[in-house]
This record gives structure tokens, C-alpha cells and sequence, in this order.
């Protein structure tokens, strides 16, 4: 039975995001938050490959109570299990933090094969943690997957890796990381949300891992944020050109060429 | 442990391209390192890995280093992620610098991100500007990153308590600068990995990936395509324009969700940046994600019908009206 693993990440809704312009700081009032968008294409990404392998799917988060319902959210896409990772000295946690947490979930969890990431968080867009965490459960991080197949406990898939296309193997357990083009996530279903208010919540704190000191998300984090603030409005020229459609074309057309943009030749087309 | 005031010097991972190259972005963060090295009062060293990696040191030299440290190694024709990690982690436990910076491109932000959590530092990406934070106390100045958050909405600046700082800077943040300096040092270090350890086998012979075949970050001119376009046919008709003029194509979020673009070509916080000299949209609105993908062209011009769009703020030339209009007139005029 393979057991998939989803990392998801509730993050703010940065749609129409309201910034207080004197401190520079985001207005959290109202601002609903949502699951990463990368994450839905991990999600739909592990439930596929449970559809055609069979065997469970979690999705684990660490992330603060109100991240409970993300998790919902992903029981009603009809993942099987949810696992919460919270507790308040996970606050605070950059990518180093959260990364050493993870590990210490896996390896508390021992028993995966598959571990989906998104890409990128949108809140922080670091796209650190699929790499630090293939470093921290010493397995490797499959990146531009365009086919999977799963023999046995190995996987063979068909990728691109720098200017190369490449068939690679590797044995499970492995780290996967799903990119936005990969597949159209899933809606809920009636039945999804019948079960996901049903489902049990997994929960994990510190004193359920084996935590070492080192896990400290606000004293501990190597990085912090000094200072957050707007950024400059750009200065330009913002010059409205006026007149009829040809005269507009034609005004276009001497700023194109005052850029050095010219007709090009490209041979006679239609003869 | 290492005293924090033990780490010194600046380091850029200068990264090799396709085996033929330096990579650009390293060439550039070369001039800022240049800056960084010179407040600090500390060396500025270049990274090499690489096969043959004695044909790149004369280029690299023209770019403001003090020290080039390189290993060259067929392995190393192109970037493996364990191989690499390995033999990066390794130079830094030996030599300890307190700042290293790479390119944000897919060798660069990987390496960046294992090296980081290997040294259990931390890693800042995508920075557009770096600082050197004066009130941190004693000789422990730390350099202070500026980086994107929220999808563009907030600027933060963030400070590295570990060392060595890590960022990664992505292309066209900072400029090169040539100048050289009169005594490089050169070291070349051994190279050595187990090989036996690789967990990832390719199997069979791998094929050279057709590159997307426009290359956005680089293009002169951009000609960028939005949802205000209204059809596939519409959209199309940028790609005639791109073809004679030599321009490149890109556009929003929303022509990719309409299935009128391919993926790659997305400008913005989740595609890609440009500095183009000159960028047109077309039917775009502005959204922040997509602005901040184009703030970097010189010259912006904006086509929209609705005179309230918030494109205007960030275009130097406005054109009120029809998108499909202006480029029907645009493309009468270039075709000949
Ligand atoms: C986390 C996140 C990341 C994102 N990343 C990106 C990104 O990297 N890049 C990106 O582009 N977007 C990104 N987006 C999406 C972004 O927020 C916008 O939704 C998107 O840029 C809007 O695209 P648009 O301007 O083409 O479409 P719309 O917002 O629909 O605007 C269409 C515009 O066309 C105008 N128009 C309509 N008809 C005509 C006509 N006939 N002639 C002239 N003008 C006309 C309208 O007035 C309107 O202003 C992201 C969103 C999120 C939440
Ligand atoms: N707190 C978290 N809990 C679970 N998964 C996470 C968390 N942070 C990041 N991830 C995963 O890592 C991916 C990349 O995130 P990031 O490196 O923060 O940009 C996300 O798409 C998630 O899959």
C-alpha cells in the first residue's frame, strides 16, 4: 500500500490584500485565508496516483488552529487523513524551523513512501522546503515530473533536469514537487463535506515528537524580519496619448522605433 | 561551535551554464558582492564547479573578485544535487564565509536551500537589494536582505542571526561592474565524491529538452497579452506581431487559465521577470503579481479601455482604447 503524504500550507488570501500604508503592515482583519494554490495541484497529484495505485493519502500541515480547516478542506477533496502540526513554539518558524519540525514529524511517522510538495507558499514564495526537507529525511526531491510510475518501492519517472529530459529511477521513499501546470485540482464533493466534518483530526505537538532543543520557531529561526514596509510606488512617466485609434497606432509605432524596433524581413509570404 | 566573527568573506556560487558559459545573474551579483565585500572590509570569492573550469576564470576576473576557488571535474559538467551539495557544504565547513549569495535559477536556488539547511542557516530569497545593518552590534554586522512578500504587496527586510547569510537574487536585480583587480588569487581545489551514494539512476540516455523557445527574462522587447484580449484568435495575433518584430511573447495569469498561452510564458511573481527595453500589454489590468514581473523594463507602455485601470500607474505611455484595434493597426503597419 503506498502511503502518500501532502504538505499544504494555509496562507492569507493575497488576492485583494489591504496594506495599512503608514505602517507598511498587512490588515489581517477579514482577510480570509486560503490553501497555497500550488498545493491544490499536490493534492490532486496525490490523490491520482492513490486512484491508480491505490493506497492513502494524508495531508499534513503545520500551521496554527485556524489551519484546521484547510485540512477540512482537503478531507472534502477526499484525502483520507489529516494531520495537524501545532503548537505554539512552532510560531514563528521560518524555512530552517519548519523544516527541522517536518523531519521530526517523518520521523516520528517512519512509515511513507511519497511525499508531495507545492512549489512555492505564496506568502513567503521561499520554495525552500521541498529541498531542505530532502536534505533533512536524506531522500531524494523529484522537481518537473512529466510521468510517474511506481513499481514495487521504485519509482521511474520521466523528467526534466536542467536543459535535460531523463528517465530516472529511485527508490521509495521520495520527495515529489508539483508545479501549477501539472493537473486541474478537484472540486468537493457533497460527499466530501459530509465526511470531512466527520473525520478526525490528527493532532501533533512538541511533546509528541522527539524534539530537540533546537526547535524554538521564534527564538531559534535563523532569519528574521526587521522591518516590513510598502513598496515604492514606481515613477512613471504615466503620459496619455491622445487622439483617433490611427493617430494612437502611429504614436506607438515612433516609440517602438525609438527603441530600435523595425519591420524585419521574413520573406515573401503569401506567392 | 564557530564564533560568528570567525566567518569572513563574501562568496558568490558562480555558476557554470550549460557548460559554456558564466552564468549572467552570477556575473551580476559579482558587482553587489563587489559593494558588500568592500563595507565589510572582507574578500570577495568566486565559486566555480565546473568541467574545464580553467576556461571561465579570465571572464570571471573582469568582474571585481579577489579570489577565484574552483574544482573541475567531468561530475561536474552539469549541476547533481547531491554531488554539488556535498562538495559546496564542504568548501563553506572549511572556509567559512559570512555571505553567500547565488543566482536564482534551478541549480542555484536548490543548492542554496540543501547548503543552507546543512550549515542550519538561513537562506533569504529572491532579495532585490542588500544592506549592511549598522546597529547589529559589534564587528557583527549583518547584512540586512529586502525581499518580496505576499505576493509583491510588501517589501520586508530581513536579517541572518546565523552565519554564513545566505540569499539567492534573481536576474537584472543588480548590474554587473567590470573591473579587476591586480592580484587574483587562484585556488583549485580536489575534487572527490563517492559516487556509489547517488540515489537518483539515470536510465537510458537523456535527451537535450527542447528549450521553451522564447527566453522572457532576456528579451529586448515584450509584448504582453491579457484577458482584455477576449479570444484565442484575438491573443494570437501577439505572436504575429512577436514574429515581426522579434519580439517575445508573455502575458497574465488569466490567457494560460483561458488556454490561449502556454504556462511559461507568465509574467510575475509566479512566472517570470523581464527587463526588457520596452514592454506592451495589451487588455491587461495591472494586478500587482503581474506588475511586478515588468517593473524592471525601461520603457512600459499600456493598452486598456478602461481609463481607471491600474496598469496606467506603472506604464510610461497610456493608450485608452481597444486592444484588438491598436494591435490590428500595429500589424497592418508591420506587415508589409
Ligand atoms: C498568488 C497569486 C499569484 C499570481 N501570480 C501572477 C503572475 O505571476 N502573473 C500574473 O499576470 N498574474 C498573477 N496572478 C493573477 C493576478 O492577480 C491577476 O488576476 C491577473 O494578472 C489578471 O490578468 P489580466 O490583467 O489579464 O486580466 P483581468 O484582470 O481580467 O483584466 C483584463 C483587463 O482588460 C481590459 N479590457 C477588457 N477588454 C478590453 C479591450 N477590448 N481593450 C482593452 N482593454 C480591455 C479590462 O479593462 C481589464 O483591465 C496571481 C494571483 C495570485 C493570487
Ligand atoms: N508549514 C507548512 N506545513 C506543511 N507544508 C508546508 C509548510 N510550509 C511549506 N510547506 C510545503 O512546502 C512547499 C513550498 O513552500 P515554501 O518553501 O514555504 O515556499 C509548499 O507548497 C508546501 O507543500
Amino acid at each position: 500500500m503506498v502511503k502518500i503524504f501532502v504538505l499544504i500550507k494555509q496562507v492569507p488570501d493575497t488576492h485583494n490584500l489591504q496594506i495599512n500604508r503608514a505602517s507598511g503592515t498587512i490588515i489581517r482583519e477579514g482577510i480570509e485565508n486560503v490553501i497555497n494554490q500550488d498545493d491544490f495541484h499536490a493534492l490532486e497529484f496525490g490523490l491520482n496516483l492513490k486512484e491508480k495505485y491505490g493506497g492513502e493519502v494524508t495531508a499534513l500541515t503545520m500551521g496554527p488552529p485556524q489551519a484546521e480547516s484547510a485540512l477540512r478542506e482537503c478531507l472534502a477533496m477526499g484525502v483520507d487523513k489529516a494531520i495537524h502540526v501545532c503548537d505554539p513554539i512552532f510560531a514563528y518558524s521560518d524555512t530552517l524551523q519548519t523544516t527541522l519540525v517536518l523531519k521530526e514529524v517523518f520521523d516520528k511517522i517512519k512509515d511513507y513512501d511519497l511525499i508531495i510538495t507545492g512549489t512555492k507558499t505564496s506568502d513567503s514564495s521561499t520554495g525552500q522546503v521541498p529541498y531542505q526537507l530532502s536534505e533533512a529525511l536524506d531522500i531524494p526531491l523529484l522537481t518537473d515530473i512529466f510521468s510517474l510510475d511506481i513499481k514495487k518501492n521504485i519509482v521511474a519517472c520521466h523528467r526534466n533536469f536542467g536543459h535535460e529530459s531523463q528517465n530516472v529511477e529511485a527508490e521509495l521513499p521520495v520527495l515529489l514537487r508539483v508545479g501549477r501546470h501539472y493537473n486541474e485540482p478537484r472540486h468537493i464533493s457533497l460527499l466530501g463535506i459530509k465526511n470531512a466534518f466527520e473525520a478526525e483530526i490528527e493532532m501533533t505537538d512538541h511533546a509528541c515528537l522527539n524534539s530537540p532543543d533546537c526547535i524554538d520557531g521564534n527564538m531559534k529561526s535563523p532569519t528574521r524580519v526587521t522591518k516590513t514596509e510598502k513598496p515604492e510606488e514606481m515613477k512613471r512617466k504615466k503620459e496619455f496619448l491622445k487622439g483617433s485609434t490611427s493617430e494612437k497606432v502611429q504614436k506607438l509605432i515612433e516609440i517602438m522605433q525609438g527603441h530600435s524596433i523595425e519591420k524585419i524581413w521574413i520573406g515573401k509570404q503569401h506567392l | 561551535m564557530t564564533e560568528i566573527s570567525e566567518y569572513k568573506d563574501v562568496w558568490v556560487f558562480t555558476e557554470i551554464k550549460d557548460h559554456e558559459r558564466v552564468d549572467e545573474c552570477a556575473l551580476e551579483i559579482l558587482g553587489k558582492g563587489r559593494e558588500i565585500a568592500d563595507q565589510l572590509n572582507e574578500s570577495l570569492v568566486a565559486i566555480v564547479l565546473a568541467l574545464d573550469a580553467e576556461q571561465y576564470i579570465p571572464v570571471i576576473k573582469e568582474h571585481g573578485v579577489d579570489k577565484i576557488v574552483y574544482m573541475s571535474h567531468v561530475e561536474l559538467k552539469h549541476y547533481h544535487e547531491q554531488i554539488f551539495t556535498h562538495l559546496v557544504f564542504n568548501l563553506v565547513e572549511n572556509h567559512k564565509p559570512s555571505v553567500f549569495l547565488f543566482p536564482s535559477t534551478e541549480a542555484g536556488d536548490a543548492l542554496a536551500a540543501r547548503v543552507a539547511y546543512r550549515c542550519r542557516t538561513g537562506l533569504v530569497s529572491d532579495v532585490l537589494d542588500i544592506e549592511i545593518n549598522e546597529e547589529s552590534g559589534l564587528n557583527l554586522r549583518n547584512t540586512e536582505a529586502f525581499k518580496p512578500a505576499y505576493g509583491g504587496n510588501i517589501n520586508v527586510k530581513i536579517i541572518t542571526k546565523t552565519r554564513p547569510q545566505m540569499c539567492t537574487i534573481t536576474r537584472g536585480t543588480f548590474q554587473k561592474q567590470k573591473s579587476k583587480k591586480k592580484d587574483v588569487e587562484v585556488e583549485k581545489v580536489d575534487y572527490a565524491y563517492d559516487t556509489s551514494n547517488i540515489k537518483v539512476k539515470i536510465v537510458g540516455t537523456p535527451t537535450r529538452k527542447d528549450k521553451p523557445s522564447s527566453k522572457l527574462s532576456d528579451a529586448k522587447f515584450v509584448i504582453g497579452g491579457g484577458h482584455g484580449l477576449s479570444s484565442k484568435e484575438n491573443f494570437d495575433k501577439l505572436f504575429e506581431l512577436a514574429k515581426l518584430t522579434n519580439g517575445q511573447v508573455g502575458g497574465t495569469r488569466r490567457p494560460i487559465i483561458d488556454g490561449w498561452m502556454p504556462e511559461h510564458l507568465q509574467i510575475g511573481i509566479s512566472g517570470e521577470a523581464i527587463s526588457s527595453e520596452l514592454y506592451i500589454g495589451f487588455g491587461i489590468s495591472g494586478a500587482i503579481q503581474h506588475v511586478v514581473g515588468i517593473s524592471d523594463s525601461k520603457t512600459i507602455i499600456a493598452i486598456n479601455k478602461d481609463p481607471n485601470a491600474r496598469i496606467f500607474d506603472a506604464a510610461d505611455y497610456c493608450v485608452i482604447g481597444d486592444a484588438n484595434e491598436i494591435l490590428n493597426g500595429l500589424l497592418d503597419y508591420f506587415t508589409v
